[in-house]
């Protein structure tokens, strides 16, 4: 019986231990969702175009130097540790500002509420990312019709044009399925100012949660076109092509003319001053190394 | 005496153990609307209601999740259309057909059925179901609440199943004895016997699919189609409440209009789901068990 009354009474203490700690979480306004810190490592993570980028520096990076004496002899002979994980842009912002990240991803403009709660943090731009009018290459529109204008893409995305056959009389009579990122997605929120200009967009447009997805379903659906990121039409030349707009291809020399201006910045945000290791990993991935995987992946280096 | 201390306090813990679950469901719905609080005070609840326009960051704000109220009930109630006849006529032949060999041996297929992920449940939708509709109908794109429904259907099943067998064993044989006794069929002593008894059971394992299946998100996610258009009817596509949150959440600013909106729609969700299951207790409640 002895015994039976301790395992209640440490069951009671429990409970309550519990609840108060329950109680104390809903008193605070956000939620405590910091990991302790440790020294060693770097935590990066956020939008889903930038994280496979940085992934590979980071890979390439350790490979590189193992320990963090050899990249620099002032830092600690330490085993280099670099975590990149993905989620979003706006997941990456929230996660720099509650500290889950040290470093995070974003792959678009930082907006003014942002940027209050990041004032003493920094930004580095590694690079720039495209948004394509991509199609599904079964599609009679890539040989017929492979130019289209900004006041047609208007139409489409907003609904005006419901049929291939209303853009051009020899295509075929079928819906056009616009695939577009959900309204809040960074890469809606380029197009939006790149094209739309406030016009909204279709209420029958299908919102696809990630870039990725919303390349896979231009992939698998003949009748789909959208916007999609040049890094992942040039990795999968053979089932996704870009359209011209108003005739300017979106080419690397486009691009960097400013021909071609349907794009997104991609941004390494801290929330304060970067610790010495971060910032030795920042100025890796802003050297020609790092650059040069931005590029391979089909991206826009900066510089 | 020693004894009489030792109740005392297992009617103590179980009290504590029941009132903590209860407050985790006030805290939640307090945290919501706590944090949905904002778009209360800027909108009228019936215009954020009934409202079909949905634009949180562009202006003109305009907030309303009439849209995707509708989705969310169109594809609930449709795949508890499809399902309810499914699983009640599986629960029937294991309950009072099925030769004990069989039903063991469906009775944990079933089961294994509520262990699969939704997310799977969601691929296999979208690479079967959605390309079986674009072939067979030759539409652009396959997706829509009908396609949702079914998979949704398949999802609650085993829930339903596995409830509502266990409410027709439940009911004392006395009952199907003398039923029996009186010299009718088994196909009339089971529907016009056993199964009116076995009602409160079965309403509510259909109460409880309800919630799964207007909660159920990833699923829907990946098959809905998710558009803003108001879904006129099953066959269009829709953005379900949930799939609207899934969508948005990840990339609104925190404690921003669009964030508290977001929040507001939760409310929504909870609330749809706990009246719909207060009207069925209702239901449960008011049928009398009918007298033999």
């Amino acid at each position: 019986m002895n015994r039976k009354l301790l395992l209640v009474l440490a069951l009671i203490s429990l409970l309550l231990m519990a609840s108060l700690t329950g109680c104390s979480q809903l008193g605070t306004s956000t939620p405590n969702t910091t990991v302790p810190q440790t020294e060693s490592s770097i935590k990066i993570g956020g939008s889903s175009t930038l994280s496979p980028i940085i992934a590979k520096c980071a890979d390439n990076f350790t490979e590189e130097y193992k320990t963090w004496n050899k990249v620099d002899p002032s830092l600690p002979e330490e085993p280099i540790v670099i975590f990149v994980s993905t989620g979003g842009s706006g997941f990456g912002v929230k996660s720099t500002i509650d500290g889950t990240f040290d470093l995070g991803l974003v792959a678009r403009n930082i907006k003014d509420e942002e940027k209050s709660e990041l004032k003493d943090g920094k930004t580095f731009q590694i690079g720039s990312d495209v948004l394509t009018i991509a199609v599904n290459p079964k599609n009679p529109v890539a040989t017929i019709k492979p130019d289209i204008s900004r006041e047609e893409l208007k139409k489409i995305f907003g609904g005006e044009i419901t049929t291939w056959k209303q853009l051009d009389p020899a295509l075929p009579n079928k819906n056009i399925v616009v695939a577009v990122r959900d309204l809040g997605g960074g890469a809606s929120e380029i197009f939006d100012n790149a094209v739309m200009k406030g016009t909204p967009i279709s209420k029958d447009a299908q919102q696809i949660p990630s870039m990725g997805a919303l390349a896979g379903k231009i992939m698998d659906n003949e009748m789909a076109i959208g916007y999609v990121s040049s890094g992942l039409v040039n990795q999968n030349p053979d089932k996704l092509i870009a359209l011209t707009v108003d005739g300017i291809a979106p080419t690397l020399e486009n691009i960097k003319s400013g021909k071609y201006d349907i794009g997104r910045p991609l941004l390494i945000i801290t929330k304060s001053t970067p610790t010495a290791k971060q910032q030795a990993f920042i100025d890796y991935l802003m050297s020609d190394k790092g650059l040069t995987v931005v590029e391979d992946l089909g991206y826009i280096p900066a510089k | 005496m020693n004894n009489n201390v030792g109740n005392t306090f297992f009617k103590i813990i179980s009290a504590v153990i029941a009132f903590t679950c209860s407050l985790l469901l006030i805290a939640v719905l307090f945290f919501m609307l706590r944090e949905s609080l904002p778009v209360w005070q800027m909108t009228r609840p019936l215009a954020f209601l009934s409202g079909t326009d949905w634009s949180p960051i562009y202006p003109p704000i305009q907030l309303g999740i009439g849209s995707m109220l509708a989705s969310t009930l169109w594809v609930a109630f449709g795949a508890l259309i499809i399902a309810i006849p499914l699983a009640l006529a599986c629960a029937i032949f294991l309950a009072e057909y099925a030769p004990q060999w069989l039903a063991q041996l469906l009775r944990p297929a079933l089961t294994v059925l509520t262990g699969i992920p939704s997310v799977v449940y969601g691929f296999l939708g979208a690479a079967v179901l959605v390309k079986f509709f674009e072939i067979k109908f030759q539409v652009s794109s396959g997706e829509s609440l009908f396609a949702a429904s079914i998979v949704l259907a398949f999802m609650v099943l085993p829930y339903i199943v596995v409830n509502s067998e266990s409410a027709i064993r439940a009911v004392p044989p006395e009952y199907k004895l003398s039923a029996l006794a009186v010299g009718v069929s088994k196909p009339y002593v089971t529907m016009k016997v056993i199964v009116p008894l076995a009602k409160k059971g079965v309403l509510g394992s259909i109460a409880l699919a309800f919630g799964r299946a207007a909660g159920e998100t990833m699923a829907v996610l990946m098959i809905a189609g998710n558009v803003l258009r108001f879904p006129e009817s099953w066959f269009s596509r829709g953005e379900p409440l949930s799939a609207l949150i899934a969508l948005e959440i990840g990339s609104a600013v925190p404690h921003s209009l669009h964030y508290q909106a977001l929040f507001a729609v939760g409310l929504v969700l909870i609330l749809v789901v706990t009246i719909i299951n207060i009207l069925i207790n209702y239901l449960v409640n008011n049928n009398e068990m009918p007298r033999y």
